[in-house]
């Protein structure tokens, strides 16, 4: 069977071109999609756990979702400060439950925000942020930046979708027409397609963004001659760029966030958009990597007023990133249970982190067999959003899109399992 | 030999995310991408393991050159590897540093440690279900 006009649940492209061809239960083909799409939509069924799994002494077992589901309710009650993380691969319906869960419970919820792109948001709450949808891109920019992000890797279909390979409305000639700036630490294959590739020395980011305001604000005397290692005639060349342009978008990847300085590189480039604003359109639009992390920061923040991070043991939504955070909170063995949804803490975090988690009791969601698996003492198998359950995710512009379900293997969704567990929750403390 | 380590994402390591059991997940993550001079200056070919040891701990992973690396600095693919060695200090920000630890490199003969045994070491238990 032919579905077409399907969603790809990987990154935040949220690529809603595919055609997937099923045999049955299985995926058979995938047209349109970049070679991660198309690994995850290929393996996705393969690799499922078949059923809930608990340990049981120093083995693991089978179990019933009603038992994983009545571990999980009973670890997260009996906690002090519970901790319930990940988020970013599961639809905003779970999102908004697991909001309510740790209200109830007055723990911690965080998602992986925190570390990926958690810094971007603590930079534009300080200065705003100056963004646009990734179609306005697409018809309309001539000049593209990409900033510490390397999208042949990382977002393979970004570049043919949105910018130096899309065809544009407002564009005669898109490809001709636009430019395209890399900045990175280093070369890329990203990079050797440049106009410009600027090869910037490890954490030297914050004082080339602020030459190349000094340079734009008409200062360029106080310029030095090379500046984190770029010449001062290739950011003379590049600030030239950047106000010859029509319409610029600055996208930036994690190279600004985990890099030194982290949320006040953002906070620079950002103010860098703002004085090309001066002179000429301009926009900023972080590179969101998992396919519903911005939702998670979109359902957070109607719920609670805050993105990610936010603690709820004040009996108030309170958030306060480098105190709240997950890595945080496990580093200083904080915290007394995990729920771990939709993330693989396990292959992402700092040893420290694991060493704690490993020790406490929690539970996975996760349709996979994952790095976290072995740290956990139950694992719930659920449906792969976007392949067998449907929900709301968000473009990394922000756009929400609803993400389509074409197979049926009998998983529970996120969204039910965390409702049913949900409700164990309330009947306890809220009868 | 010091180095600034760097870690992110590579294709391979992200087509690795569903099958993290998988040797091609290992493989994908388990790599220590090194300019050429440097492998030269420690005297390793590609192919051969280099000691890793950071500000949390040490690990064993293959050496691959790559001249996109820039001397002095070592780029290893975002996983279980490159976190066995990086500090989970924040700076009050939630964000540990990914991209700016600095690491000492040596050769070394020892294997590269699976998955499941550095997920043992940190205090799990291996799942052993129909991947392995």
């Amino acid at each position: 069977m032919i579905h077409e006009d399907m969603i790809c649940p990987f990154c935040g492209c949220l690529c809603d071109d595919l055609v997937i061809e099923t045999e049955g239960s299985e995926v058979v083909r995938v047209d349109n999609a970049c070679t991660l799409g198309s690994h995850k939509l290929m393996n996705a069924g393969k690799h499922r756990l078949k059923a809930p799994i608990m340990r049981d002494g120093g083995a693991w077992r089978d179990a019933s979702y009603e038992e994983a589901m009545e571990y999980t309710a009973g670890i997260l009650l009996d906690a002090d400060r519970p901790l319930l993380y990940g988020w970013s691969s599961t639809q905003g319906e779970a999102q908004g439950a697991g909001v309510s869960m740790a209200e109830l419970l007055g723990g911690v919820i965080d998602s992986t925000t925190s570390v990926c792109h958690g810094p971007s948001i603590l930079a534009i709450q300080e200065v705003g942020h100056p963004g646009c949808t990734l179609g306005q891109v697409k018809n309309r920019a001539d000049l593209i930046v990409y900033w510490g992000c390397n999208p042949t890797e990382a977002h393979p279909r970004h570049m043919s979708r949105y910018t130096t390979y899309a065809d544009g409305y407002f564009l005669e000639n898109a490809f001709r027409d636009r430019k395209l700036i890399i900045v990175d630490v280093r070369k890329t294959e990203t990079g050797s397609i440049a106009d410009e590739f600027m090869q910037v020395k490890p954490g030297g980011d914050y004082a080339v963004l602020s030459a190349l305001r000094a340079i734009v604000r008409g200062r360029e005397d106080v310029v030095p001659p090379t500046v984190a290692g770029v010449t001062k005639e290739q950011l003379l060349r590049v600030a030239a760029l950047c106000k010859e342009a029509k319409f610029g978008a600055l996208f930036f990847g994690v190279g600004l966030t985990m890099s030194p300085g982290k949320y006040k590189n953002v906070r620079n480039a950002i103010e860098l958009v703002d004085d090309l604003n001066r002179y000429t359109k301009w926009t900023l639009t972080p590179l969101r990597g998992h396919y519903n992390v911005y939702g998670s920061n979109e359902v957070f923040t109607w719920m609670t007023g805050y993105p990610y991070a936010v603690d709820f043991s004040r009996q108030i939504a309170f958030y306060n990133p480098g105190e709240t955070t997950a890595v945080d909170i496990l580093a200083r063995q904080e915290c007394d249970a995990a729920l771990i949804v939709a993330s693989d803490p396990g292959a992402h975090f700092p040893k420290k982190c694991l060493e704690h988690l490993a020790s406490i009791p929690s539970v996975l969601i996760d349709p996979m067999h994952t790095m976290t698996t072995p740290l956990v003492r139950c694992q719930i198998p659920v449906a792969v959003t976007g392949m067998d359950a449907s929900g709301t995710a968000y473009r990394m512009d922000g756009v929400p899109i609803h993400v389509k379900k074409f197979l049926d293997l009998g998983y529970p969704t996120d969204t039910e399992i965390i409702t049913k567990i949900f409700e164990k929750v309330t009947e306890v403390r809220h009868p | 030999m010091k180095a600034r380590f760097n870690t992110g994402r590579t294709s391979a390591q992200g087509q690795g995310l569903e099958a993290k059991a998988r040797p091609e997940y290992m493989a994908a993550t388990s790599i220590c991408m090194m300019n050429p001079v440097d492998l030269m200056d420690l005297e390793l070919e590609e192919g051969e393991r280099v000691l890793v040891r950071g500000p949390a701990g040490e690990v064993v992973l293959t050496a691959v050159q790559n001249e996109g690396v820039p001397q002095g600095t070592v780029y290893v693919p975002m996983g279980p590897y490159a976190n066995a060695v990086i500090d989970a200090g924040t700076h009050a920000t939630g964000m540990p540093d990914y991209k700016s630890c600095t690491v000492d490199l040596e050769p070394t003969d020892d294997e590269v440690k699976r998955p499941a045994e550095l997920m043992e070491a940190v205090g799990g238990l291996a799942y052993l279900g129909d991947e392995e």
